[in-house]
Parts: C-alpha cells; sequence; structure tokens
C-alpha cells in the first residue's frame, strides 16, 4: 500500500474526471435547491439573517467538496492493471482500497454506458467472479470493449493452480 | 434402460394442501381480522344473514380450491428416469417438464415431517450446482416412499460411477465394465452427545435472560443507594415501575428462552456426521428429520465460532461455507457441529478435511495499533454520554463506564486479531464480540481486498479482507488494523503471478515474477 511503484499502473480516463464534476454539480445543485427552500423560509418566518450566509457557506463548502476535490483524490486514486493472471484494482476517497482478483476467479465481465457516460464516450466495466463484482467505473469506450475481451479471453486461458 | 413412472406418495396431495394453506394464512387473517372490527364483529358476521357470510364462504372455497388443486398436483406428478436423467413432469394448470442430469446433481437433501414419519416417507429435495431461481431448488418430491428414495440416491450414484468409469477407463480398466465400482459406505463420525445438546439448546439465547435477571437483581438493590431523598415520590413510583418492568421483562424472555431450549432440541436431537469420500451427510432432528448432504467439491471454507461464555468453556460451534444452493435458503451455512468441545471436534475436522491445518501459528496485529480498534467508539460515546450526563446528571456519569468497557473489548480484539498462511491455506482470526477463525484455502478465495484509511496509513497498518463464495453470494473473513507488512504477504500469497516456484514452501512477498 505504502510503495507508490507496487500500485497498480492504470488510471482511469480524464473524462471521468468531468464527468464526476458533473455529478457533483448536481449533487451541489440539489443541495443549493435546499438551501434555497431554507432560505425563503427564513425569510418568510424572519428569522436571524446570519442563516442566510451559513446557507451560502454550505452551498460554496459543498461544491468545492463534491466537484473538486472528492472527485479529484478519487481520480487520483483509481488504478487498475489487468495482468496475464490477475486484475488488480485500487480505489477510494478516505479508505483506500485495493482489490486483487486472480483471473481464474473471472466468471463474466460486462461493459455498460449510461446516457451522461455516453455522452463522453465512456463505458464501465464490470468484472464478476462467483461471490464479487468489481467495478471500474469509467474508461473509453474502446478501451473499455478492448479490455472487457481481453479478460474474457485470459479468463479462459487461466489455468487453477490447485 | 427402464422408463418405469414413479408417482409420489398420496400424502403429498395432502402436504400440498398444507403447504398452500400455510401460504394463505395471511390474508386470512387480515380479511377475519377485519370483520372483527366491523359492528357485531366475527358472531354479526353470522346475524347479518347470508351477504355477512360473504368472506366465510369465499374462505370455504378458497381453502376448497386449495385442496383439489393439492390433489391434482399429486396426480400429475410423475417422475421418471431415462437417459442418465432425472426427469420430472408437474403442473396444475400447465404441464412441465424437468430434465435434471445426474451428475449435475449436486446433492440429494432430505425431510421427514411429522406426517412423513406416520407413514415411513421421505421429503426429497435435489440440488444443483447453479439453482437459479430464489429460494427454489432444482425439484422437490413432496413425499415418496424410502425405497424410492433410496432408488433415486442409487440411480444417481450409478450414473456418476458410470460416468466416471468413463472417464478414467485407463485406471478401472482391470473391473469389468458391467460392473459398478460399489460406493463406500458412509462412515459416523460425530454423534452429539445428550450433554453437547443440552448446553448448546440452554446457552444458544441466554445473554437477554441474564441480562434481564442482573436487572431485577439490581433493582432489588436500589434500597442501598439512598436517592430517595432527592424526589421521594417519584423515585418510589419510578423504582415499583422499573422493578415490574424488569420483571415483566425477565418473564418473557424466560418464556421465549424455554421455547428456543425446545425448538433446539427438537431441531438438533441426534445430530449426527456421517461422510463418505465425496459427501458429508448432517442428520437431525426430533419431530422433524433432515439429512443433508454436502459435497466435499463444494466446501467453500470453514468458520468456527466461539461467544465468549462458550470460548470460556472450551465450546465451539462450526460452520461450513458451500457454495451453490438456492438464493434464500438457510441450508448455505451448514452447521458442522452446533456445539461441541474444540477438543473433540479437532480430531474429526482434520480426519474431515486433511488438508486444513487447524491451529497453525497466528501472527498478530502489532501493538501499535490497539488504539484503533476502540478509537471510532469514541465518535458515539462522547456525545451519548455527554447527552446521558447532561440530562441525567448525576446517575447519566454512571454512561462513563462506558469507556472502559468498550476500552477492554477493543483490547481483546486486538488480541484475538491474526492470520496464517500455510501452504495455501489462509487462516484468518477475529472478534467481534464472539471469536471466529476462517479456514480458507486459495483456490476458493474469489478475491482479496486491503483497505487503508488516512490514519491506518500514517501508522503503516491496513485491513485486510478475503472474500469466498458462500450459498449464491459472497461472505467474508476481515481483519483489521494488521501491520502493512502482513498485508503485503497475504496479497503476494495470493497473486497467482507471485507465486514462487516451490509449492509447499511459505509464500514469500520477496519472490516477484510478474
Amino acid at each position: 500500500m505504502q510503495q507508490v511503484n507496487n500500485q497498480p499502473k492504470n488510471q482511469i480516463s480524464r473524462k471521468g474526471l468531468t464527468v464526476w464534476r458533473l455529478y457533483g454539480s448536481i449533487e451541489t445543485l440539489v443541495i443549493a435547491l435546499v438551501a434555497a427552500g431554507a432560505g425563503a423560509m427564513t425569510y418568510f418566518f424572519d428569522w436571524p439573517n446570519w442563516l442566510y450566509a451559513l446557507y451560502a457557506g454550505i452551498i460554496v463548502l459543498f461544491g468545492f467538496l463534491l466537484i473538486y476535490l472528492f472527485p479529484k483524490i478519487r481520480w487520483e486514486r483509481w488504478r487498475y492493471e489487468v495482468r496475464e493472471q490477475e486484475i488488480e484494482l485500487q480505489h477510494g476517497l478516505f479508505i483506500v482500497r485495493r482489490t486483487l482478483v486472480p483471473m481464474v476467479r473471472v466468471q463474466h465481465v460486462d461493459t455498460a454506458q449510461g446516457p451522461i457516460l455516453r455522452k463522453y464516450n465512456l463505458a464501465e466495466i464490470s468484472i464478476s467472479t462467483a461471490a464479487t463484482v468489481h467495478t471500474i467505473p469509467a474508461l473509453i469506450t474502446e478501451e473499455a470493449d478492448e479490455l472487457r475481451a481481453r479478460i474474457s479471453v485470459l479468463a479462459r486461458v487461466a489455468e487453477d493452480d490447485v | 434402460m427402464s422408463e418405469m413412472r414413479y408417482k409420489l406418495h398420496p400424502l403429498s396431495a395432502f402436504l400440498n394442501f398444507i403447504k398452500a394453506l400455510k401460504e394463505l394464512i395471511v390474508p386470512f387473517i387480515v380479511i377475519f381480522g377485519v370483520n372483527l372490527f366491523r359492528d357485531g364483529g366475527v358472531s354479526g358476521m353470522f346475524n347479518q344473514g347470508w351477504q355477512g357470510m360473504i368472506p366465510f364462504l369465499m374462505g370455504i372455497v378458497v381453502v376448497l380450491f386449495m385442496l383439489v388443486a393439492g390433489i391434482i398436483k399429486w396426480k400429475r406428478f410423475v417422475y421418471w428416469f431415462e437417459d442418465g436423467e432425472l426427469r420430472i413432469e408437474y403442473g396444475l394448470f400447465v404441464k412441465k417438464k424437468r430434465y435434471i442430469p445426474f451428475d449435475r446433481i449436486q446433492s440429494l437433501n432430505y425431510t421427514e415431517g411429522i406426517f412423513h414419519r406416520l407413514f415411513g416417507l421421505v421429503k426429497v429435495k435435489v440440488e444443483t450446482a447453479g439453482s437459479g431461481k430464489v429460494g427454489e431448488s432444482e425439484a422437490v418430491l413432496t413425499a415418496i416412499n424410502r425405497e424410492d428414495a433410496d432408488r433415486i440416491a442409487s440411480k444417481m450414484e450409478e450414473a456418476k460411477r458410470g460416468f466416471h468409469h468413463h472417464a478414467l477407463n485407463d485406471a478401472e480398466a482391470e473391473t469389468a465394465p458391467v460392473e459398478i465400482p460399489e460406493k463406500q459406505e458412509a462412515r459416523v463420525f460425530y454423534r452429539m452427545t445428550l450433554k453437547e445438546l443440552m448446553i448448546l439448546a440452554t446457552t444458544s439465547s441466554g445473554i437477554g435472560v441474564v441480562l434481564s435477571a442482573v436487572a431485577v437483581f439490581l433493582s432489588q438493590f436500589s434500597d442501598l443507594i439512598p436517592y430517595e431523598a432527592l424526589y421521594e415520590e417519584v423515585m418510589q413510583f419510578l423504582r415499583f415501575g422499573y422493578l415490574i418492568a424488569a420483571l415483566v421483562i425477565f418473564v418473557v424472555l424466560a418464556i421465549a428462552w424455554v421455547i428456543s431450549v425446545f425448538l433446539t432440541i427438537f431441531a438438533n436431537y441426534q445430530f449426527t456426521i456421517q461422510a463418505d469420500e465425496d459427501n458429508i451427510y448432517i442428520t437431525r432432528g426430533l419431530l422433524e428429520k433432515k439429512k443433508i448432504s454436502v459435497p466435499f467439491k463444494r466446501v467453500q471454507g470453514i468458520k468456527i465460532s466461539q461467544n465468549p461464555l462458550r470460548e470460556w468453556f472450551g465450546y465451539a460451534t462450526v460452520t461450513v461455507e458451500s457454495a451453490g444452493g438456492s438464493l434464500g435458503d438457510k441450508e448455505e451455512k451448514i452447521r458442522l457441529f452446533p456445539l461441541a468441545k474444540k477438543s473433540v471436534m479437532l480430531p474429526v475436522l482434520s480426519e474431515l478435511f486433511p488438508e486444513t491445518e487447524w491451529e497453525p501459528k497466528l501472527t498478530g496485529a502489532p501493538k501499535r495499533s490497539v488504539r484503533f480498534f476502540y478509537r471510532l467508539d469514541f465518535f458515539w460515546m462522547a456525545p451519548f454520554i455527554a447527552a446521558m450526563s447532561y440530562f441525567f446528571y448525576p446517575y447519566g456519569l454512571v454512561s462513563l463506564l462506558l469507556v472502559p468497557v468498550v476500552m477492554l473489548l477493543g483490547i481483546w480484539q486486538h488480541r484475538t486479531v491474526g492470520y496464517a498462511l500455510t501452504g495455501r491455506q489462509l487462516t484468518m482470526q477475529f472478534r467481534g464480540f464472539s471469536k471466529h477463525s476462517f479456514y480458507l484455502m486459495k483456490r476458493r478465495v474469489q478475491a482479496i481486498d486491503i483497505t487503508q484509511s488516512y490514519f491506518q496509513r500514517r501508522k503503516q497498518l491496513a485491513s485486510i479482507e478475503a472474500t469466498i463464495k458462500s450459498g449464491m453470494m459472497g461472505a467474508s473473513a476481515r481483519i483489521n488494523h494488521m501491520d502493512t507488512g502482513d498485508a503485503e504477504r497475504i496479497m503476494a500469497w495470493y497473486e497467482p503471478s507471485s507465486r514462487p516456484l516451490p509449492e509447499d514452501e511459505k509464500s514469500q512477498p520477496e519472490y516477484f515474477s510478474g
């Protein structure tokens, strides 16, 4: 974990960061709406004026966290590497999670693409074992398709060690 | 090949009916329950002429329908053996056929309910590797004769052996091809003693009872504490109320406990483990007798659990995590030993699973990680204690006692946690309140995760989680706050491409080939 040289090689697409910022913006917008509602209440019920500053502060804070900071950290953390015999993933915001999935355990690989991801020509790829599902969230569509094909070939070739 | 078609025992018509009735109980209670609150209650229904009887009549019609449906279901159900398959034809309105190849059958599980036992019948559940639908095994034969059940088992055995025969004809060329090698008789490995059964029954849900007994006891002691001086009358009332509440809770719990004691005895009576080369068979039950088989091939991992009380006396429970089966089926986690002394179970376990090492030397968590085991708890404790102390001053201060208790539990968890890598086996031991030891084989582990928070990273600590397949889903074992070196060691052990060549040696992280 500590050693930087040992972490998985590949990063996810830079556009993934853009998409996450977009998600963050939507979340911030929702928070802003709630804050606006609270602001309206404050106005009609004559609550103290400093509350406006509080609402504004909340919006700015969450905007900063959800649009700028969190996506940035998450994107920089996200690493994956598909090797001949295993898949290694690393991600996490506060808690960094590193996952190792041997190729032999892979049962199937899916790619999926929602409307936002499609707009950015991105796709997410899910790797399923008998008990777990692991998702790489934002890859260029061609790259995702290529990776899916590669994993499914490798998974078929990989031999059980016992 | 004989294509004799077999029917179920007529009792299954009745059992179908009972089962359908059971499913209807809730809607019935709702319908009639609503009527209770209408004017006149239930008797009002009968006073209002035939209109009031409508729900009642509807009920009768439904019940009659169920009865007829049960009979038709039984009439329509036939099974036979053909081309190495178990073939079933059934269906109430739509005729359905299901063909199950024998070599895909993972296990036959037998249940004998009270009605079954009156007629010497048995219910057979046929399980395959991946029964698709939720809560549904591949096929259920509601009630058949014991001979018929044996016939299915032997047909299945025959088909499997025959199949093997083709595969291994080199090895077994000498034996006459017509003669199917006789399967080795299942051997009894363990029988639960009456003492173990009693201990299991009495300790399985005992904590609540003990707690409430303590509460009653304490309420008596409140005489010694001179707090009446404060709000005499209020306290008088509170104390009285407290006593009553404690007594009521105690009585309710005691009744629940007695019931659970009986249920546990009924369920685990004559618990027996048998095994042959392919399967473990577990038989248990007093009124309803169950026999389930667990193919060794399907065993994904083994867990030994001990709650503190049982740990103190050296007792433990062993659970087998098994793959396949149907989702929502409680049999996924099969209790191999409901309760036995560790000294009794370990020889049996090492005979059943010879490649597993049961008492490997564990590597514990480093000293510096102790604080991590209780540090997070302060996040809920601090506000809780603050609130208690503020609102219930001065008695709320008692909540401060939580701090040492939680810390001690944390220290205990820290002392318990550990892992061992022995050959292809990963052993993980950890404690919530009860102690759990997971024994996992590398080939059964689906994925390993290492997680590390910012604070853990600063102290060179990491948590390790191994996931295996259990039933249709996964089960994971997790050890928290271990040294990063240990996490790396487990990762390297697990990583296929970094495995050292000599198979028997312990995996070491220094080897990196990929």
